[in-house]
């Protein structure tokens, strides 16, 4: 036995964290420790049951889009995407190209909007010691400053390609109601270039503290959309690590194979091992050559190689992610300029009835919409699982492996660990759609 | 939806509208809440009531569906000069009871994350706007009391048996504190 054995073997102790601060929801973090065995360590997703996928059956498919982009303040434009493209591949819509690179500048501007409030509100105060952004303030003011303009910049793109900062009212089944002048994504290209030398700006003061993250890894298995043609956001075929590319998308259910554990109201997810994780750092690991140079950079400068296993090296991956969708917007606004951006009417759908899969890559991961229409065109079966469900599983996984290697660490900086493994998955437990369907004697 | 610990006094009499002294600023209405959760929507379906209205109320009046914006409702607040916030309040009245307020007229306000749907609650973001000094010279806080925030379209009978007289009395609300 050796020395730091013999201190855990003394220690008795409890780490209960009830609705863990700065997450987009409530978690509770679960550790009891006796004579330095851990006799109890749960991550315990305490939301109350949702019940969005009854509610939307019943409804004609033109009011699916604006219900689902209710679910989540944050992952409104990837919801109303997933339920569009949901409803489009039931009733055999076939949207135009500028569609397609309009809706993909949406989901570039969520991308922002998220990554820059995770990674500045949410992450920033764990990296510099501070208890919250206000405290951050003070000493960092520059910093705080740099993370509220780029948060400005994505809202004010959200509100161009969307007509809102969220939950878009422009998005509709067959294109947009109303597109972007000329004019107006001219001058949003402009605040795209500003912004890529912010982020450039932010990225070496983040790697002045990114000693702070962490240095812990497990093997997993992640998922993610990919695709040939680009670094995929809007559109590819499911991939793992572990098993590669999977051949159907509307067969989403063989690789998120969902289930049931006591002391979560959430269902968990896995699939090739006993969890898997689904984000940004997913998505790099799966895609990162497909990333625009510049962010490829950013990578470099952090020394984020696919494939990394380090859960708490996601937030850093949501940074090299916003590098890219700044470059990639610009180079969708130069293809959309250069072809000429018409006022196009959405197009008709083709059938009346079917199923129809939506997936998308939202800020948190992979999202699945899963419709079935009648022949009014009425949802009479709907499915949706959101990335922070498939996380659970590896949240608890990474629990598992983590709390043995820090349990000599003093109480509070076990604490502070556990919180910020939660916090780097960026969980969004109050979108959690997909919760059990119970009945009582 | 404001939880009942951050309003509390519950304030007996409504703010004066001389709290507005000078009318030639950008004033926003400001809607919050999610449709998804019964009265949880109220402050959506006043601001649609006054958006269809609008007529009756002045042009400098901008109409903003703020839904479960959270932190982004920081640079939507940061443009008006004044904004007026409409959304279910927890103050433990009767249901479908309506309360206006200001920020400092809440008791226990504490620099928290995510103590509402809105996460973090519009409070959080006023705070760090202060602090940014990029905050509205005024904010104010209409505040509805809803009976069921459970998750399901649609107003609470209680709440909507009492829907045309919020109507009615936002209205009038809003065209004195603007107009005056």
């Amino acid at each position: 036995m050796d020395e730091r054995s013999a201190v855990t073997m003394s220690k008795d102790f409890s780490v209960h964290v009830e609705h863990v601060t700065r997450v987009e929801g409530h978690g509770n973090i679960i550790l009891d420790v006796k004579n330095g065995k851990i006799e109890k360590l749960q991550w315990n997703v305490v939301e109350a049951p949702r019940f969005f996928e009854a509610m939307l059956r019943g409804q004609h498919y033109n009011e699916l889009r604006p219900i689902t982009s209710r679910i989540c303040g944050i992952c409104s434009i990837g919801h109303s995407l997933a339920s569009l493209k949901a409803t489009e591949d039931a009733l055999e819509v076939k949207i135009t190209n500028q569609t397609a690179i309009l809706r993909r500048l949406a989901i570039h501007a969520e991308n922002m909007q998220s990554h820059i409030l995770h990674i500045g509100y949410l992450v920033a105060p764990d990296l510099f010691g501070a208890s919250s952004v206000f405290s951050m303030l003070e000493k960092h003011t520059d910093t705080v400053l740099k993370i509220v303009k780029l948060h400005r910049l994505a809202n004010e793109m959200s509100d161009l390609i969307c007509g809102r900062t969220i939950h878009p009212i422009r998005l509709i089944v067959g294109g947009f109601s109303l597109q972007p002048t000329e004019k107006q994504l001219i001058q949003l290209k402009k605040r795209l270039l500003e912004a890529q030398e912010l982020t450039n700006e932010l990225a070496p003061i983040i790697l002045s503290v990114a000693d702070n993250l962490p240095s812990f890894t497990r093997e997993t298995e992640y998922i993610a959309l990919t695709s040939d043609e680009e670094y995929s956001l809007y559109d590819g075929d499911i991939a793992s690590t572990d098993t590669g590319k999977h051949p159907s998308y509307r067969d989403y259910k063989e690789i998120m194979q969902e289930y049931i554990v006591p002391h979560s109201t959430a269902k968990y997810a896995k699939h090739a091992r006993d969890s898997y994780m689904v984000g940004a750092l997913a998505r790099f690991n799966i895609n990162s050559c497909q990333l625009q140079p510049v962010a490829q950079d950013i990578a470099s400068l952090f020394k984020l190689k696919a494939i990394n296993s380090n859960p708490f090296m996601n937030t850093i991956a949501q940074l090299v992610e916003f590098s890219h969708s700044t470059q990639d917007s610009i180079y969708l606004i130069d293809t959309l300029v250069d072809q000429g951006i018409k006022q196009e009417k959405p197009v008709k759908p083709m059938k009346k009835a079917g199923r129809g899969v939506g997936i998308v890559e939202v800020p948190r991961g992979i999202l699945v919409h899963d419709y079935t229409l009648n022949s009014q065109g009425y949802c009479t079966k709907a499915n949706c699982i959101i990335p922070t469900n498939q996380n659970h599983a590896n949240i608890q996984k990474d629990m598992e492996k983590l709390v043995p290697e820090i349990i000599n660490r003093p109480e509070k900086e076990i604490e502070l660990t556990l919180e910020m493994l939660v916090r780097a998955y960026d969980p969004c437990i109050s979108c959690s759609t997909h919760y059990l369907d119970v009945s009582f004697k | 939806m404001i939880p009942v610990s951050l309003v509390l006094p519950i304030i007996s009499t409504f703010p004066s509208n001389n709290f507005f002294c000078c009318m030639k600023k950008k004033i926003g209405v400001i809607g919050l809440g999610n449709p998804l959760r019964r009265d949880d929507g109220i402050g959506l379906v006043l601001l649609k009531y006054l958006q269809e209205n609008k007529k009756k109320l002045s042009k400098t009046i901008e109409f903003i569906d703020g839904g479960t914006s959270g932190m982004n409702l920081l640079h939507l607040l940061g443009n008006y000069d004044i904004v007026l916030i409409l959304d279910a309040v927890d103050f433990k009245g009767t249901p479908g009871e309506i309360k206006k307020f200001t920020v400092e007229q809440i008791k226990n306000q504490k620099i928290q994350f995510f103590l509402s749907t809105h996460e973090p609650d519009i409070l959080t973001v006023f705070s760090l706007l202060k602090e940014l000094d990029k905050a509205p010279t005024q904010l104010l806080i209409f505040g509805v009391q809803p009976k069921d925030i459970s998750y399901r379209i649609g107003l609470s009978k209680e709440v909507h048996q009492v829907l045309p007289i919020l109507q009615k009395k936002i209205l009038k609300e809003i065209q004195s504190i603007t107009e005056s």
